[in-house]
This record gives structure tokens, C-alpha cells and sequence, in this order.
């Protein structure tokens, strides 16, 4: 395999990796319910992303013939992610979940 | 011996015909009771009709048998046969039977529609004929069973009233608790012989003598005899049942089921007597009954009920012969029978006619109907004299024989006398209440306070009791001309062996026996004029009401096993699981214990795959899962969230170790139960009290680790046993031999496909339960959760509803793609069924419930009869090509769009098994969202 795809594989697998790491301690870290809800939907996203798009190049070099299934893939993490991140900020909402910048204001 | 003519098809014939006819009456009902009485009357007609052709084979010595092979593995064969003794219980049956019908038409009110007693008249008689025609003996418990119920029904036939169902209740649990003893003798007795079938069975009866088991065997069968036949001490049903109609009776209580024990005592004659536990045991039993009887029947005041107790005395004697065993005992026992039917029955049906004009049958009000009705008086008479004994009338001559027997019987005591006195005295008290009722009933005054003004029957009620009384005289004056033939041809067949030299005759000169006859008659006359004296002398004695104390005893039992049922199955589920988990750690600890080769074998050390990391890292969060469902299970939808986790990972193990099949399957059902379970969670409470005792959570852990530890052994064991598989011949015929490459898929539906049939069935079964429970059930949905705040009141999202729509088309054509490669690729109908399931789910959460239920089909139950019609049905195929049930056939095909493929017959099955699916699904579904329905409106 070309060294320059292997190195471009190689960037992307760690971008996603870093990305879904980020956003994994973001999930566990970040002070309130809205600000967690940004780290598993939207770097995941890109994270994963990342990684079907050096799946798709690493397949389709390797075998024969262009490899699809990623895009399917991508396709679902696209309906997927933003439907439940929205479904899960309406419940936020209704049970009264404050963000922290309204707890902290004063008065 | 055994003859097979060509008439013998004849015999089965007329059983079948009987029992065939059982429904004539009920149709026939509509067009009046006059045509239900002509449909049972010509039912009867024509079985006998069908068997005469056989009597003559019959009358010359042979025996007919039919054998017809059912299953001959257990020994379980439809064999008839027709002998001597079958051929007199026919007749029997068959005749006064007729005579029955006749008189019951007459008798019964007239508001009766009759379709039913006639109905029910002929499955006795029916399967009373199937006793009498059985070579097969399992065979022949089956019909005496049937003679249970059937009679259970018939004394109930006045099921308004309470007295009636109490009688036949005492009849059914007495009579059929000795069917159940007779059942386990003749089990045992065809182990010991080797077959069920008659003929063969008294062929080995010196083996069965000789056997240890014989004393078991006689007891049972004795105990099924005796129940049957009102032997004391299980004669008190009898007189109960005197509660039943007066034709039934006539019929049940003089001719057949009563004498069904008798018949079953010379039927097993041959294989059974000859020792001397069948001596003491039969004879003793008959003569205290015989005297007992006797003696009871003197001071019943209802002459019905004073029949009953002087039948329990025949049967007595009946009994006594049979078990004194000599030839001649046995010619006297079968003649009885013949005279007992025949003078009983005409006076069942006497009494009945006095019954039914007088409105009562106490006799110390009926009194003096000589004067009223002289006819029927006179009739009753003579039936009652020959009852008695008194010459010239056949009673006379079976009752001759009997006390000759007893004079020569040299078996009991030296002195000879303990027999001839016996039978005096059971004479005498015969003699006595015969007199009582002739005397009391017909003179003895003027009738007191009578209901009803008596007077003659109907011209036709009387006839059949006429044509009884007029073989009363025929037999008791020329008995060798009239009876002969039969007789030696039914005691030939009892006793199995030539026949004793004897006599019919009335008159045998002075003898010892004719003294006793004397006495008899002189000594009852006597008896019965002390009456008074004696009546008050009876008073005194302790009174043994049978019937408050069976129904005392019914009723403690009853008690007792409510109590223990109410321990049992008092509705609580863990209780329930709790005592299955006990049972099975018991019953399989024990058995593990005795059977350790198991064990041994298992912890050989067999290799076993080695553990990698991620391995380890599934198996922890299984575990983890599992333990903290268990810990948080009430905080029910955290609970949920981690059976889903354990779910996930089980589909991850299955792709793990090569079988996608199994993984794609618990995926979908992983997904479905979660949200089904879901939408369940939102109608119970939401906090969930703590309701277990610290006691009782210590039962449950011990219970629950006990069962999860052995299941771990279990396994362990069976996956480190070397044992060989049938893997292999699967993987070898699945392509030649089911048409798929996919071995999952042709086991399924191919090789087992039975399996898969029953499976679906029993899904559809759980989803019409869940149907059934959930239909008309509406709950209010909680308004608040547990911390106070109130649900949601929105419109269900419109960003996922749009998305929602376009997956539809998708996930319809995945499930289609996956139904159809199945059989050669992962896949197949369940699978694709959890996919339209998902997908369909998918709509309603996404739509609202409201907005999938007017877009899909309102009723499912008939979705699922169409599945398991279409895999039943193509099951059912394979047979029109003369192939066994669910065979599958399979080609290859070219199919525009599609191209090459190879289709299989299967997947018409595998169809069926895609529809159950889909239809339990959406029915669960749409049961959970209608349960609120009345809350939303």
C-alpha cells in the first residue's frame, strides 16, 4: 500500500479517535446537561466520520472495486445523531433542566 | 377355537354403529320425543341385528375375534371378540335395552324432550357393549371408564335436584376409583402375561398364578370388580343411586353396569381362579354381601331402595359362585345372572309404574293397589315371587343350584355346614323382603295419603314389564329349552373348559337342596310376619348412614385439597417461580448425585477455547449487567437500559464465535423487547416498594445461586464432555438434502422444521394470551412521574416523524432482501419478521400510536392463524405427493430482476413463520397503546 495513503489513514483514524475521546470526556466532564449533550452527538459525528472515511479509502484500496457500506453507515449517523441529540434536549427541557449560566446569574 | 368368518367385520360393525348412533336422538329431538325414542329404539335394533349373524358361529362352540392394529408397540390393538359369555351380555344389553327405551317414553314426563336421556341412554349402552366385545382388555377399561361417566350422567339425569347430583357423584368417585384399580391390574397383569390381548392372556394364566405380582394384580382387578358390582363395603352408592330415573334403574342397576363387575369376575374367570386368595377373597366377600343385602333390604321402606339392597344381595351371590369356583358353581353363577337381569329388571320397571301413579314409593303409604291396578300388581308379583325363589319361576332354579353348590362345596369346613347354613339364612331374608314388598305395596290395607289417585298405566308401559314376567315363567318352566343353549354356551366361555354334566330341570327329587328351599320359604314367611318385633329390634342397632358419611369424607377432602392448593396457588408469581426453581435444584441435585458419570466425565479437562481480552471484557459486562438489573430492579428503567446492554453483548458473543444468524436474530428481538418493555414500564407505579423480608430475599438469593451454579456446572459439563454431534450430517445434507448453503436456516425449516412449527405456535399461543389479557383491559396512565412532574403534552416531534417516514420503504426492502436470501445467507423469516417488527415500532414511537393504528390492520389474531396456516399448510402439501408431513422439495429457477436462484418449497414455510412474527409484534404493540385509550378521549 502507498505510504501517502497509508499516511492519510493513518491521520484520520487518529483525528477520529481523538475526536471520540474528546468528546467522551466532554460527555463526562462538561459542567451541565446541554453542554454534555454536545460531546456525544457532535464531535462523535466527526469522530466517527473520520473513521468510516479511512474505512471506505482502506477497503476500497485493499479489495476490489469501490467499498459502499460506509456510506450507508454515515448515512444512519447522520439521521441518527441529531434526532435523538434533539429528542434529548426536549426532555431536558421539559423536566426543567436549568443550563448552568442561568443558575449562576444572579437574580 | 378362534374362527375368523367372513361375517366377523360385522362385529366392530355394530359397535361402531352403536356408538355412531349416540347422536341419533339429539338430531332426532327436534321433530318430538316420539321420533328421539324410535331414532335410540332402532339404533339398538339394528347392532343386534348386525351380531345375530355371529350368534350361530357362536352357539357352536367358537369364538369370534377381530383383531384391528393401532398401536401395536404398547399393545394397544382394536381386537373384538364375541364368545359365550359376550354373546349372553349382548342379549342382555341389547334386549332389555329395547325394552328400556320402550318404557322410558312412557315414564319420563312428558315436558322432557328426551334427545338427551336417549343420548346418553345408548353411550352407556354402547360402551357397555364395548366391554362385553373386548379382546383387548386395555381396550375394554377404556369402555368400562366410559360406563362410569356415561352413568354419572344418567343418575344426574334430574340434575335439579340435589339429591341427584350428590348420588351420581358418590357413584362416579366410587365406580370410577375402581376403573382406576382395574386400569393398574390390567396393566400389570398384561406385563406379567406379555399381551393385553384376552386370548393370549388366558393361554399364560398358570404363569400369572405362578407370578409374585398375582396377589397385587387380583386385589386391583378385584377392587375395579367389586366398586363396580356394589360388593360390600362399596355397595352404598348403589341404593344411593336409586335416585337416578326409574328406566335408568331397570337398565344400570338390574342388567348391566352392575353386572359389568360380575361380567369382568367370569371374564377373568380363567386366568384368575383356582387359588386360594381368589377362593376366600371373592366368596367371603360375596356372602356377607349376600346376606347383608339381604337384610338391609327388609327394613327399607322405599321399595325402590328395598330393590336396590336385594340387587347388592344377588350381586352378592353372584359373586359367591364365582368365587366357590368349582365348574358347577360357575354354570349357577352365569344362570343367575341370566334371572336376576330378567326378574330384576321387570320389577324396576313395576315399581316405577307404581312410582310414577302414586307419586310416592314410601310403602308405608302405598298400600293396597291390588284393588287399583291388578295388572300391574299381578305382574309385579310373579317377578317378585321368582326373586324369591318360589318354584315353578326361573329364581327358583339359579337359587336350586346354589344351595346344591353349597351343600357340596367341602372347601371352607370340615363339618360342611357353614355354607348351607349361610345360604338358608340369605334365603330366608330374600323370602322375607319379597313378601314385604308384595304384601305391603299390593295389600296390607288401603293406600294412605297418596299424591296421586293410582290407576292402570298406558297399555304400552306395561308391555315391556309383561314381556319379562312372561320369561320368567318361560325360563322357570322349561328352562333347558328356553335357555339351554345359551347358558352352556356362556358358561363354556367363562369356565374355558368342557362343561360340568348337569340338568336343567325343575324337579331333582327329595334332596337336601329342596329341604333348603323350604325352610327358605317357610322361614321368610315367618320372618316377615315377626316384623314388627323385628323392626324395632333393627332401630336400636347403630345406624351407619353411608351417605352423610361419604359426603362428610367428599367433603374433607375436598377441603384438604383446597387448602393445599391455596398453599400452592395462591396467585403469587414468585412463589410460584420460587417452587419450580426448589424443585429443580432438588430433583436435579438428586439426580446428579445418583448419575455422576456426568461429572466424571465433564471435569476431565477437555480443552477449551482459550480466553482473549475481549473475551473477557463481554463476559464482565454480561455479568455486570446481570448483577446490576438485579440490584437496581427498582429503578425499573435503569433496570431495562442494563438487560439491553446484556442483550447487546450476547449478539456480540454470537458474532464473536461465527454464527450471524443468531446474532442478527437477538439484535431485533433485543430491540423489540426493550421497547416493548418500555412502553409497559409507563403504566406501572413509578416507585416500586420494597416488598421482600430480609428472610425471604435470603431464600431467593440461596435459590437463585443454587439454579445459576448448576446451570454453570451443567454447561461446563456438557461443553468440556467429549460426545459426538449431529452436526455434521446437517452440514452434509443441507445442500442435497434441504436445498440452502445456510445450515441454520435448513435446520429450521427443513430438518427440523416440526421443531419450528411447534415453536410458532407457541408464540402465536403467547401472543393471543397477551391478546386475551390486554384487550379489554384500560388503565389511566399515571399523571405525574415520581418526582411530581407532569408528562409531556407535546405533539410527538415532526423532525423525527419526517425523518421516520422515508426509512419505512428501507426497512421493508432489508427485511424482504433478508426473508429472502435466508436459506443460503443469514437471514430467513424470523429474522426478517424482527425487521418489519422494528421497523413498524419505529413508525408509531416516531408517529404516535394513533397515527400507526390507522395505517395498519386493527385485528391480528387472524394474522396469526394465516402464518401457522401457510406452515401447516405447506406441510400438509408434501403429503398429496405421498411424502411424510413437511418434506420439502427445492429447484432452481430463473427469475426476471432476480436471475439465478434457488428457490425451496421452505420458504412458503418460512413465510408462515415471517407472519406469526410480525403479527406478535404489532399485536403486543397495538394492545399496549390501546390500553390508555380511554383516558385520551
Amino acid at each position: 500500500m502507498n505510504i501517502w495513503i497509508e499516511s492519510l489513514l493513518a491521520f484520520l483514524i487518529l483525528a477520529g479517535a481523538s475526536f471520540t475521546l474528546l468528546g467522551s470526556i466532554g460527555l463526562a466532564r462538561l459542567p451541565d446537561f446541554f453542554m454534555r449533550l454536545h460531546g456525544p452527538t457532535k464531535t462523535t459525528t466527526l469522530g466517527v466520520g473520520a473513521m468510516v472515511i479511512a474505512s471506505a479509502i482502506y477497503f476500497s484500496v485493499s479489495d476490489p472495486g469501490i467499498s459502499l457500506h460506509e456510506i450507508a453507515a454515515t448515512l444512519f449517523l447522520f439521521i441518527t445523531a441529531p434526532v435523538s441529540a434533539h429528542l434529548l434536549a426536549k426532555a431536558a427541557l421539559h423536566i426543567a433542566q436549568k443550563p448552568v449560566s442561568e443558575e449562576d446569574r444572579p437574580g | 377355537m378362534i374362527e375368523n368368518s367372513p361375517y366377523a367385520f360385522l362385529l366392530p360393525l355394530a359397535l361402531l354403529t352403536a356408538f355412531a348412533g349416540v347422536l341419533l336422538p339429539l338430531l332426532a329431538e327436534s321433530h318430538g320425543r316420539k321420533l328421539a325414542a324410535i331414532a335410540a329404539g332402532a339404533v339398538m335394533a339394528v347392532s343386534l341385528a348386525l351380531l345375530v349373524p355371529l350368534f350361530a358361529l357362536v352357539v357352536s362352540g367358537q369364538t369370534v375375534v377381530v383383531p384391528v392394529e393401532w398401536l401395536p408397540d404398547y399393545g394397544f390393538n382394536l381386537a373384538f371378540r364375541l364368545d359365550g359369555l359376550g354373546m349372553l351380555f349382548t342379549i342382555l344389553i341389547l334386549g332389555i335395552g329395547l325394552l328400556v327405551v320402550l318404557y322410558a317414553y312412557y315414564y319420563l314426563p312428558d315436558k322432557d324432550k328426551l334427545g338427551r336421556f336417549y343420548a346418553l341412554l345408548l353411550l352407556f349402552m354402547s360402551a357397555m357393549l364395548g366391554i362385553v366385545l373386548s379382546e383387548n382388555l386395555l381396550m375394554m377399561v377404556v369402555f368400562w371408564e366410559i360406563t362410569s361417566l356415561s352413568s354419572f350422567l344418567l343418575i344426574a339425569y334430574k340434575s335439579e335436584a340435589y339429591e341427584s347430583r350428590i348420588a351420581a357423584r358418590m357413584a362416579l368417585v366410587v365406580t370410577g376409583g375402581g376403573g382406576l384399580a382395574l386400569l393398574a391390574g390390567i396393566i400389570l397383569l398384561g406385563q406379567v402375561a406379555g399381551s393385553y390381548e384376552l386370548s393370549q392372556v388366558i393361554a399364560a394364566a398358570d404363569l400369572i398364578k405362578a407370578d409374585p405380582l398375582y396377589p397385587l394384580i387380583l386385589t386391583l382387578v378385584l377392587l375395579g370388580a367389586f366398586t363396580k358390582s356394589a360388593q360390600f363395603p362399596f355397595h352404598f352408592w348403589l341404593p344411593n343411586a336409586m335416585a337416578a330415573p326409574t328406566p335408568v334403574s331397570a337398565y344400570l342397576h338390574s342388567a348391566t353396569m352392575v353386572k359389568a363387575g360380575v361380567f369382568l369376575l367370569a371374564r377373568l374367570y380363567p386366568v384368575l381362579s383356582g387359588t386360594d386368595a381368589w377362593l376366600i377373597s371373592v366368596s367371603a366377600i360375596g356372602a356377607i354381601t349376600l346376606v347383608y343385602g339381604a337384610y338391609m333390604a327388609m327394613y327399607r321402606d322405599d321399595f325402590k331402595g328395598l330393590l336396590a339392597y336385594s340387587t347388592i344381595s344377588h350381586l352378592g351371590l353372584i359373586t359367591l359362585l364365582f368365587g366357590l369356583s368349582t365348574p358347577m358353581s360357575v354354570v349357577a353363577g352365569v344362570f343367575h345372572i341370566i334371572n336376576h337381569a330378567i326378574f330384576k329388571a321387570s320389577l324396576f320397571m313395576a315399581a316405577g309404574i307404581i312410582d310414577h301413579e302414586c307419586g310416592t314409593r314410601d310403602m308405608r303409604r302405598v298400600n293396597g293397589l291390588f284393588k287399583l291396578m291388578p295388572i300391574t300388581a299381578t305382574l309385579a308379583m310373579v317377578a317378585a315371587a321368582s326373586m324369591a325363589g318360589v318354584p315353578l319361576l326361573n329364581g327358583f332354579l339359579s337359587k336350586e343350584m346354589f344351595f346344591t353348590e353349597a351343600v357340596l362345596f367341602t372347601g371352607f369346613d370340615s363339618s360342611h355346614l357353614i355354607l348351607p347354613v349361610f345360604a338358608t339364612i340369605a334365603g330366608i331374608l330374600a323370602v322375607a323382603y319379597s313378601a314385604r314388598f308384595i304384601h305391603d305395596v299390593f295389600f296390607n290395607g288401603d293406600p294412605v295419603d297418596l299424591p296421586r289417585q293410582p290407576h292402570e298405566p298406558p297399555r304400552w308401559m306395561r308391555v315391556p314389564v309383561e314381556i319379562l314376567v312372561l320369561l320368567c315363567l318361560v325360563v322357570g318352566m322349561f328352562p333347558a329349552r328356553s335357555v339351554g343353549t345359551l347358558l352352556a354356551t356362556a358358561a363354556g366361555a367363562t369356565l374355558q373348559a368342557p362343561l360340568p354334566a348337569y340338568d336343567l330341570k325343575i324337579w331333582h327329587g327329595f334332596n337336601l337342596a329342596l329341604v333348603m328351599s323350604v325352610v327358605a320359604l317357610a322361614g321368610g314367611v315367618a320372618l316377615y310376619a315377626q316384623r314388627a318385633t323385628l323392626i324395632r329390634w333393627n332401630d336400636k342397632l347403630p345406624s351407619l348412614n353411608s351417605k352423610t358419611g361419604f359426603e362428610r369424607l367428599h367433603r374433607f377432602m375436598a377441603a384438604q385439597a383446597s387448602r393445599i392448593l391455596a398453599w400452592l396457588d395462591n396467585g403469587s408469581l414468585q412463589r410460584y417461580i420460587a417452587l419450580l426453581c426448589a424443585f429443580v435444584l432438588i430433583y436435579g441435585g438428586w439426580a446428579s448425585y445418583r448419575n455422576m458419570s456426568l461429572s466424571d466425565a465433564s471435569f476431565s479437562g477437555a480443552s477449551s477455547s482459550p480466553i482473549d481480552i475481549a473475551a473477557m471484557i463481554a463476559l464482565a459486562a454480561m455479568a455486570l449487567g446481570t448483577i446490576g438489573t438485579t440490584l437496581l430492579h427498582h429503578r425499573r428503567l435503569l433496570a431495562v437500559i442494563l438487560i439491553g446492554i446484556v442483550g447487546l453483548v450476547v449478539s456480540l458473543t454470537f458474532v464473536r464465535f461465527s454464527a450471524p444468524d443468531l446474532a442478527l436474530t437477538q439484535l431485533s428481538v433485543e430491540v423489540v423487547t426493550i421497547v416493548l418493555m418500555l412502553l409497559a414500564l409507563y403504566y406501572l407505579p413509578q416507585t416500586t416498594p420494597k416488598e421482600s423480608s430480609r428472610l425471604r430475599v435470603g431464600r431467593d438469593v440461596l435459590l437463585a445461586a443454587g439454579i445459576g451454579g448448576g446451570m454453570a456446572l451443567a454447561t461446563y459439563a456438557l461443553l468440556t464432555s467429549p460426545f459426538s454431534t449431529i452436526s455434521d450430517f446437517y452440514l452434509q445434507q443441507s445442500v442435497p438434502g434441504g436445498g440452502g448453503s445456510n445450515v441454520v436456516n435448513v435446520i429450521l425449516v427443513d430438518f427440523r422444521g416440526f421443531d419450528t412449527l411447534g415453536e410458532i405456535a407457541v408464540l402465536a399461543m403467547a401472543a393471543l394470551g397477551a391478546h386475551a389479557l390486554l384487550d379489554q383491559l384500560r388503565l389511566l396512565p399515571p399523571k405525574h412521574d415520581s418526582a411530581g412532574r407532569q408528562w409531556a403534552q407535546e405533539p410527538h416531534p415532526l423532525f423525527l416523524r419526517m425523518l421516520m417516514q422515508p426509512l419505512l420503504p428501507l426497512a421493508l426492502a432489508v427485511s424482504v432482501y433478508i426473508f429472502l436470501r435466508g436459506h443460503n445467507l443469514p437471514g430467513g423469516g424470523f429474522v426478517a419478521g424482527l425487521v418489519t417488527g422494528v421497523a413498524l415500532i419505529l413508525q408509531s414511537l416516531a408517529g404516535g400510536l394513533s397515527f400507526a393504528e390507522n395505517r395498519l390492520p386493527r385485528s391480528y389474531p387472524p394474522l396469526l392463524g394465516l402464518g401457522l396456516a401457510f406452515a401447516a399448510g405447506i406441510g400438509l402439501v408434501s403429503w398429496f405427493f405421498s411424502r411424510p408431513f413437511l418434506t420439502s422439495a427445492h429447484g432452481h429457477f430463473h427469475l426476471p430482476l432476480l436471475g439465478d436462484i434457488e428457490l425451496a418449497s421452505v420458504i412458503i414455510f418460512d413465510l408462515g413463520v415471517y407472519l406469526v412474527v410480525v403479527a406478535t409484534v404489532l399485536l403486543i404493540l397495538s394492545e399496549l397503546g390501546k390500553l390508555h385509550k380511554g383516558e385520551q378521549t
